[in-house]
């Protein structure tokens, strides 16, 4: 892709981003020429679109729209989870992928390392990621809330539901032990227990297993309730009184909601996970108007970088000219130099070399001053000139 | 300058450290900034380090250990919670725990301030190894006895956060229901065994210089009152398995109604224990 894409016309830096949701292309480029029109064509080719829905699917930042948008998708607030901490990682490979190519220069690596700057800044200086925003992370963090680590607890999931399967595969991940599976299908039980190295077993073995676990996770079809108060009152006293987490997921409930009066028995059902979330959600929101603010604040630094640049490579040549005539003026003038002492001749060219800095000091500092107001293109451009830079 | 003036600077550096700390942990608990309430831990830790050398230099200045004053028994108490609370604290990680333990420590070294030094909490003739044993293994297991309780009163505020199903600020300030649970339990394992070696203590002596009377002292049965249930507590949890909420609740009832008790003794009934 990057080859391609640094043969467009125009294109001098190039980075590649591709995301579960967006493909973006990052290029610095020539001025004059279409090099844009190009790229967005060449997307569009690559993705197979017509021109219509190009129209429909593509948006374009430049400056310092651009710079702002590669902020924010790297602090991940312009994400669909808007905080998450893939993304950041997402922007690195494509960087990584396009240093490799040798498709960046000066621009792009700064830009990508004020990006990275930025997204560290939002994710320290704010709450933005803090709190979990899904319903799976919801649980585990009030797993954690009960019990601490969750290193050595037993997950028992009742059904062998999709969303049970991920809280459990989350809660395996933080450490918890082991998975038990029931279900009223034991060849269904047995094809889920399988992906977890557990345990499958038939729903009557239920009151059993529910004295071992340490968390439920239920979300069957089943119209009725599956976990009475009642049997959990029953194998109380053989739990030993060990701290319960009853998740149910299931809509009808599954499990008593009167089970929650118990002593020692933490019950959420789907809605009460949905509310927390919708609650980390807002808070995330009202986050992200810190988070702009840092944005604003990184922003700022790169342009006024970038402002700094535009006369940079003028004011290095302008040196680098003087120094060459200072060089081959005292290369000619050595025939009779060398006649006088050391220390003369160590004099004169110390007063050539100043004088060669007065001379210079007046064009260089005017260069640098325009540049921070950033017109100092025609100031440049006439330097380039009287000097025969080019 | 002289070790006494040596005394007071450390005794005094850890009153404003310890003060200092307690204002951070509160003010970590209305932030929500467990960041705060770490740095807390780094000065109260250095509060404990100029007590720790204020009485060695108590020591050294003086046979303390034979007759100590109201102050040196105050600041011991503060310096006993401090010990208990931090080793608590570098094992479990529950920095929290810390806004309820600090201002109790503060409050020890305040009336301690308050004290004057030099005068001895024990009559002559009660002074020996064996009362210095007495009360150094008393602090140290009622002080066991109120961390335990105070993890217990915790646990019932998040366990009622849990129950009402939100997932609010104080809720992932405080620490999980096990490492709660767990700081009961451990208070509960080591403070009776020292309480009941302490006690013990004091009786023996009891019995070898009053022989008759002291058992009816109100400080006594009071103390004795203590030991019972904390015997009873630790019975129930180790033998029937209580668990908890149950555990943190009559744990927490049993320390508010201790204190209550303690402070209507020391008003009302004459004691021998008079100088606490």
């Amino acid at each position: 892709m990057l080859p391609a894409l640094r043969s467009i016309g125009g294109v001098e830096e190039v980075l590649y981003l591709s995301t579960c949701n967006r493909v973006e292309i990052l290029a610095s480029v020539a001025e004059d020429g279409n090099a844009l029109k190009e790229l967005s064509g060449f997307l569009a080719r690559n993705g197979g679109l017509n021109q219509a829905e190009a129209a429909n699917s593509f948006y374009e930042y430049r400056g310092e729209d651009a710079v702002r948008h590669i902020f924010r998708v790297a602090s991940s607030l312009d994400s669909m989870v808007m905080g998450e901490a893939q993304i950041l990682g997402q922007v690195k490979d494509a960087y990584r992928e396009a240093l490799a190519e040798y498709a960046t220069g000066v621009v792009i690596n700064r830009l990508m390392h004020c990006s990275f700057r930025a997204a560290k800044r939002v994710r320290s200086e704010t709450g933005i990621a803090v709190n979990p925003v899904s319903v799976s992370h919801a649980a585990v963090e009030l797993a954690k809330k009960i019990f601490g680590t969750l290193t050595g607890k037993i997950i028992l999931l009742i059904g062998a539901g999709e969303m049970a399967e991920l809280t459990g595969t989350q809660l395996i991940e933080k450490g918890a032990q082991s998975i038990i599976v029931a279900n009223r299908s034991l060849a269904q039980a047995e094809l889920l227990a399988e992906k977890f190295h557990g345990e499958a077993v038939a729903l009557d073995a239920l009151e059993k297993k529910l004295i071992e676990a340490d968390i439920v996770i239920s979300s069957t079809g089943a119209p009725d309730f599956i976990v009475t108060a009642d049997m959990l009152k029953k194998i109380h006293h053989r739990r030993k009184n060990r701290l319960l987490f009853l998740i149910d997921i299931a809509v009808p409930r599954d499990i008593d909601p009167d089970a929650s009066e118990l002593e020692n028995v933490y019950l959420y059902n789907i809605d009460n996970l949905q509310d927390i979330v919708d609650e980390n959600i807002n808070a995330r929101r009202k986050e992200a108007i810190k988070a702009e603010k840092i944005i604003d604040e990184e922003l700022e630094r790169f342009i006024n970088w970038q402002k700094e640049l535009e006369s940079v490579p003028t004011i290095v040549s302008l040196r680098n000219k003087a120094d060459d005539i200072v060089k081959a003026e005292i290369e000619k003038a050595s025939g009779w130099m060398n006649d006088l002492k050391k220390e003369d001749q160590e004099k004169i060219e110390i007063l050539i070399n100043s004088i060669v800095n007065k001379v210079l000091h007046s064009p260089v500092s005017v260069m640098k001053e325009e540049s921070s107001e950033f017109n100092s293109r025609d100031i440049v451009a006439a330097v380039r000139r009287l000097f025969r830079l080019d | 300058m002289s070790f006494v003036n040596l005394e007071m600077l450390s005794f005094n550096t850890a009153l404003v450290l310890c003060g200092a700390s307690t204002i951070g942990y509160l003010s970590s608990l209305l932030v929500k900034k467990v960041k705060l309430a770490k740095m807390s831990t780094w000065v109260l830790a250095a509060a404990f380090a100029f007590l720790t050398v204020k009485f060695f230099f108590v020591m050294v200045n003086s046979s303390w250990f034979v007759n100590p004053d109201s102050k040196d028994f105050l600041s011991l108490c503060a310096w006993a919670v401090c010990a208990v609370y931090l080793v608590l604290q570098f094992k479990t990680k529950t920095r929290v725990l810390g806004a309820f333990i600090s201002p109790l420590i503060l409050l020890f070294l305040i009336a301690a301030a308050g004290e004057e030094a030099g005068k001895s909490i024990r009559p002559q003739n009660l002074q020996s190894g064996l009362t210095a044993a007495h009360l150094f293994l008393t602090i140290f297991g009622e002080v066991l006895f109120v961390i335990a309780s105070c993890a217990g009163l915790m646990f019932i505020m998040q366990n009622r956060l849990l129950k009402s199903k939100k997932l609010s600020g104080m809720s992932r300030l405080l620490p999980s229901l096990n490492d709660l649970d767990r700081i009961n339990h451990l208070c509960l394992l080591w403070g009776f065994p020292i309480l009941s070696v302490g006690i013990i203590a004091g009786v023996i002596f009891a019995e070898m210089s009053w022989k008759t009377g002291w058992l009816t002292d109100p400080k006594i049965i009071w103390t004795f009152a203590a030991w019972m249930i904390y015997g009873f507590l630790l019975h129930q949890r180790l033998a029937i398995g209580w668990k908890g909420y149950r555990m943190a609740l009559i744990s927490g009832i049993t320390f508010i109604l201790l204190i209550v008790s303690y402070v209507g003794v020391k008003i009302c009934c004459p004691t021998l224990h008079n100088f606490i």
